[in-house]
């Protein structure tokens, strides 16, 4: 009856917008982001991947009520670049890394093609004949 | 901006595949965070566009079974979504309802002459022809009588007749478009870290038996009781995956797709981002002074060594194209695997 709509947790609503960003008025360089549309998936991949960065103090996300499909994530950084700056670089690190990451896949993939599918494990393989299920 | 370099991830995340088959790939992700590896778990499990029947029109039914029984069946057989990139959303489709850029037609009718019960399978779907590519939309068949699903069964004189659009979609949206019907996934299985504490009677390594194939891959070995002083700073890096593919889209399909996906995430934000830049340049005041200080970031994109990720919307949303887009001569496909 007044369920949400399946599409309200991936589908941004019209003018909607993806991230908003509100800076904290107590604290500098701090700032807490609000994304829509989007859920524990990319908050916790941003959080964990932003603590990385030695500018970034504190960062941390949550999602406000598990029936909205938002999420926030604050950000403060030591002030030698802003929290949106950290957050722009960490997202070009992470698509660059799943470039990476896909290029190994590919050329794996590849190769286990190349050695045939009857050919399983391989150099570690004698160690671990597991059933293969 | 430097901090990059002096991070682990230097070397960029690492894949072994231990074993492939047609709808499985088992394979171990490793020098990425917990994170990283979960989120492209749940990726893969939820948000890979595939295909599915959408929309079941019935001209006729005289089976036992319910018009709307028989269309969740259809909706659940899964169907060939090999480069599904050809196909539109059908809300970012400029069509009214459906048409051939957006949407597959699938129609099945039998009818049941003799006295013995005859069977409807998957196989029975036609495929209408104008479809975005020469796979998408054929119903997956894997079994050695090449049958496919049943779907239902007809008694003598009963008969089926509907039209079934397969649309695509995401498994966010219904279950149906799943691209796997699991995921293994495991980390740290001899427990070295500790995140687990074993609740036991007498000995919690004869009562919690482990992979055998993935404690034993972790070079390190031993079991977590070998005298070794525990290290509390250690944090897991490397993952086992065991994804089985449904059919729709083969498994290395998947994680690539997966990867995309969430690839596309990450750039709408960074759009996002920068767009509001933008705005806030404007409202500075110097008109078109346009390219900020900010700028600098633009200069990053290219930079990036031959990295050719589409840094394009994703599909779900229609900020910048609007519905009109005519996005299938989007270069997607260029991160150069082909499937």
């Amino acid at each position: 009856m007044n369920a949400p709509d399946r599409f309200d947790t991936f589908l941004l609503a019209d003018g909607e917008k993806k991230v908003t960003e509100e800076a904290d008025t107590r604290i500098p360089s701090a700032s807490t982001f609000t994304f829509n549309k989007e859920d524990h998936t990319l908050g916790n991949l941003l959080r964990s991947h932003l603590l990385k960065s030695p500018h970034v103090r504190y960062s941390g996300y949550r999602i406000p009520h598990p029936l909205t499909s938002t999420f926030e994530l604050r950000i403060q950084t030591d002030g030698t670049l802003t929290p949106r700056a950290a957050l722009q670089q960490t997202c070009r690190e992470l698509v660059n890394d799943l470039s990476i990451l896909s290029r190994e896949f590919t050329k794996e993939w590849e190769l286990r093609k190349m050695v045939g599918d009857g050919a399983r494990g391989d150099e570690k393989d004698g160690k671990s004949k597991g059933p293969g299920r | 901006m430097d901090y990059g370099a002096m991070d682990v991830d230097e070397v960029g995340p690492r894949v072994v595949i231990r074993e492939s088959f047609p709808d499985r790939a088992d394979f171990v992700l490793e020098n990425v965070d917990l994170a990283f590896a979960n989120s492209l778990r749940r990726t893969m499990l939820a948000e890979v566009p595939t295909m599915a029947i959408d929309l079941v029109e019935v001209d006729e039914n005289t089976s036992v079974l319910a018009d709307e029984f028989i269309a969740h069946r259809l909706g659940l057989i899964p169907l060939n979504s090999k480069q599904i990139e050809d196909v539109l959303y059908t809300r970012d489709c400029d069509c009214d309802q459906y048409c051939e850029n957006c949407s597959v037609t699938l129609t099945m009718h039998a009818k049941c002459t003799g006295d013995e019960i005859m069977r409807v399978y998957a196989r029975d779907l036609v495929v209408a022809e104008p479809r975005p590519n020469e796979w998408v939309g054929n119903p997956v068949i894997t079994d050695e009588a090449g049958l496919g699903a049943v779907i239902c069964k007809l008694r003598k004189g009963q008969q089926v007749r509907m039209k079934c659009i397969a649309k695509k979609g995401i498994a966010k949206e219904h279950a149906k478009w799943a691209p796997t019907s699991a995921i293994g996934f495991e980390y740290d299985p001899n427990n070295k870290l500790r995140h687990l504490d074993y609740w036991y009677e007498i000995n919690p390594i004869a009562e919690w038996p482990v992979d055998e194939k993935n404690a034993s891959w972790e070079s390190e070995g031993g079991i977590q009781q070998n005298g070794e002083p525990f290290d509390y700073n250690a944090v897991p890096s490397r993952f086992f995956f065991d994804l089985e593919s449904i059919g729709n889209l083969e498994p290395d399909a998947v994680v690539q797709q997966g990867i995309k996906v969430m690839q596309q995430k990450l750039a709408a934000v960074l759009q996002e981002l920068a767009g509001d830049e933008n705005r806030n340049g404007d409202a500075g005041g110097d008109g078109f002074g346009g390219q900020e200080p900010d700028g600098m970031q633009g200069g990053e994109y290219g930079v990036d060594q031959g990295y050719t990720t589409p840094y394009v919307n994703p599909g779900a949303t229609s900020q910048w194209g609007g519905g009109a887009t005519p996005y299938g001569a989007t270069p997607y496909g260029q991160s150069g695997w082909n499937q």
